[in-house]
């Protein structure tokens, strides 16, 4: 079954004690359920309240799952995997995946700043956080979690669509997680030093959107070729 | 390329014993169904078509994808239901003030859509494929893993403002320096996460 | 006459990532070359990494689907 153009190779097959092969079910009327599922959803939010932009978010939702699923992305292996296993498959993915989304991002933004030609208008679109040592030990605890819950935030919801009990008993103790961290606000503000109006804009700080994206795309290449280098040396 | 070969769905469906599971069969094994429905997407794939969907959240509704934010929502509405008030803390007036908007819920949270919209999605791919299989627990050390992960996820998530979704997929792309500090960060995270993994939970 | 192949066959059903993985990197060190490993997996994440893993360390490998959402990968220590 090569594809066309593909050398016919004969793989020789690896002895092995012959496997007992499990039923099948078939799985399709349930595939067809849950599109059934996910129109009904969607036919709610456009129709019965009046939110067609919703019904898009809810496909978009619907199409991120699937995605996630079927190429089985993985951001916690990205992270985890150079160290673990010397694997950068998916770290250059993700890789690539960030570069895409700047492009797309940028466009939009370059977009709100023609428009109105205030630096200000862009920057709403721009998903702007505090920046500052709250970010880093809110990171490192975040990498921690995700590899011993064996998955991150997307990984999570992802992996309890797949059927993973595990990651159904992950979701509480996120939600409390987060619901403590938003308790012990007061707390972490002061003793980690957040200052709300901490975002930095690349372009802001950088004195333009040519520098911003030079800088952002020179990094991203940089971390490709690492990438690409440290998953090409030795073998684990 | 032996990866390739291997990856590629080689098994025809078992012999068909009627007219209709014979037709049903043959287009089951049709490559085009198995390109895009059973066999894996590669991970370059995945992640331009997890690009795009974002680039288009982005598009129409202003804010890019995130997860924990949502998270934190549904937390706060469960401890509502518990007659907590979380309308008066600070947290929400201060870093999240939509939350205290008038008539917001769960169903015009964009965040809670795309969260939900996750879990359909993965499921609805898992049974396209005919892959979908509940995975029990095999061992109790992972219940421990589980809700250790899930509580450092959740709380490293409000302390970061967001996750690998909100922080790393959102705002590195959107030019935010957070993006990247979260980067350095998460990969730390996730080196110190690994040798504890091994060291404890394996 | 004797079998001079061992084979040897790894439960890693209900397992999460990167378990599975880790635990096929050890059996392998233990096995020689030629020798068997079958791995059990249900885990979509490891019927890719796994064999990933294995090609770049040089082995042979078979991924074969033995049931809804179960694998079972075949690896041949080669070097």
């Amino acid at each position: 079954m090569a594809a066309s153009g593909e050398p016919q190779r004969t793989l020789r097959r690896i002895p092995r004690t012959p496997v007992v092969k499990k039923e099948r079910k078939n799985q399709l009327p349930y595939a067809l359920a849950v599109v059934g599922l996910v129109v009904a959803i969607g036919y709610y939010l456009a129709a019965g309240l009046g939110a067609p932009k919703s019904a898009f978010v809810w496909i978009v939702g619907v199409a991120l799952g699937l995605t996630l699923q079927r190429s089985r992305f993985c951001f916690t292996a990205s992270m985890r995997d150079p160290v673990l296993t010397g694997g950068t498959n998916l770290t250059k993915a993700v890789v690539v995946g960030l570069a895409v989304s700047t492009v797309g991002f940028s466009a939009l933004q370059l977009g709100a700043y023609f428009k109105a030609g205030q630096l200000a208008d862009a920057m709403k679109l721009s998903s702007l956080d505090p920046v500052g040592l709250h970010t880093v030990v809110g990171g490192v605890l975040f990498g921690i979690g995700a590899v011993i819950a064996g998955g991150c935030a997307s990984g999570t919801l992802m992996r309890m669509g797949e059927g993973f009990l595990q990651q159904w008993i992950v979701l509480p103790f996120f939600v409390a997680g987060s619901l403590i961290g938003a308790a012990t606000w007061p707390l972490w503000k002061v003793a980690l030093l957040v200052r709300t109006d901490s975002g930095v804009y690349l372009p802001k700080a950088l004195g333009g959107f040519v520098p911003a994206l030079l800088v952002q795309f020179g990094m991203l290449l940089a971390l490709w070729v690492a990438a690409d280098w440290w998953g090409k040396r030795g073998r684990t | 390329m032996q990866l390739d070969h291997a990856l590629r769905d080689r098994e025809p469906a078992d012999a068909p014993t009627t007219a209709a599971t014979a037709a049903r069969v043959r287009w089951r094994d049709h490559e085009t169904f198995k390109t895009l429905f059973v066999n894996p997407w590669t991970y370059t794939t995945g992640a331009v078509v997890l690009a795009l969907l974002n680039v288009a959240l982005m598009a129409a509704t202003g804010k890019a994808w995130g997860v924990t934010t949502s998270v934190t929502y549904w937390g706060a509405w469960i401890w509502r239901s518990l007659s907590g008030d979380p309308h008066a803390w600070p947290y929400f007036a201060e870093v999240k003030p939509a939350f205290n908007a008038p008539g917001f819920s769960f169903w015009n949270d964009a965040g809670s859509l795309t969260n939900l919209g996750m879990v359909v999605g993965a499921l609805l791919a898992a049974l396209g494929a005919n892959q979908f299989r509940v995975k029990k627990l095999k061992s109790r050390r992972q219940i421990g893993a589980a809700m250790l992960g899930g509580l450092l996820m959740g709380f490293g998530a409000r302390l970061a403002f967001g996750c690998n979704i909100g922080d790393l997929f959102s705002g590195l792309p959107a030019l935010s320096l957070h993006g990247w500090v979260f980067l350095v960060s998460i990969f730390l995270g996730a080196a110190a996460g690994s040798k504890l993994l091994v060291r404890y939970f394996i | 006459m004797g079998l001079s192949v061992t084979e040897r066959t790894l439960d890693c059903l209900g397992e999460a990532c990167p378990v599975p993985l880790i635990r096929t990197q050890r059996a392998l060190q233990e096995l020689a070359i030629g020798d068997v490993l079958i791995v059990q997996i249900d885990h979509s994440c490891a019927m890719k990494n796994l064999p990933e893993w294995a090609e770049k360390a040089g082995h042979n490998f078979e991924i074969e689907e033995v049931g809804d959402g179960q694998w079972d990968i075949v690896i041949e220590k080669a070097c």
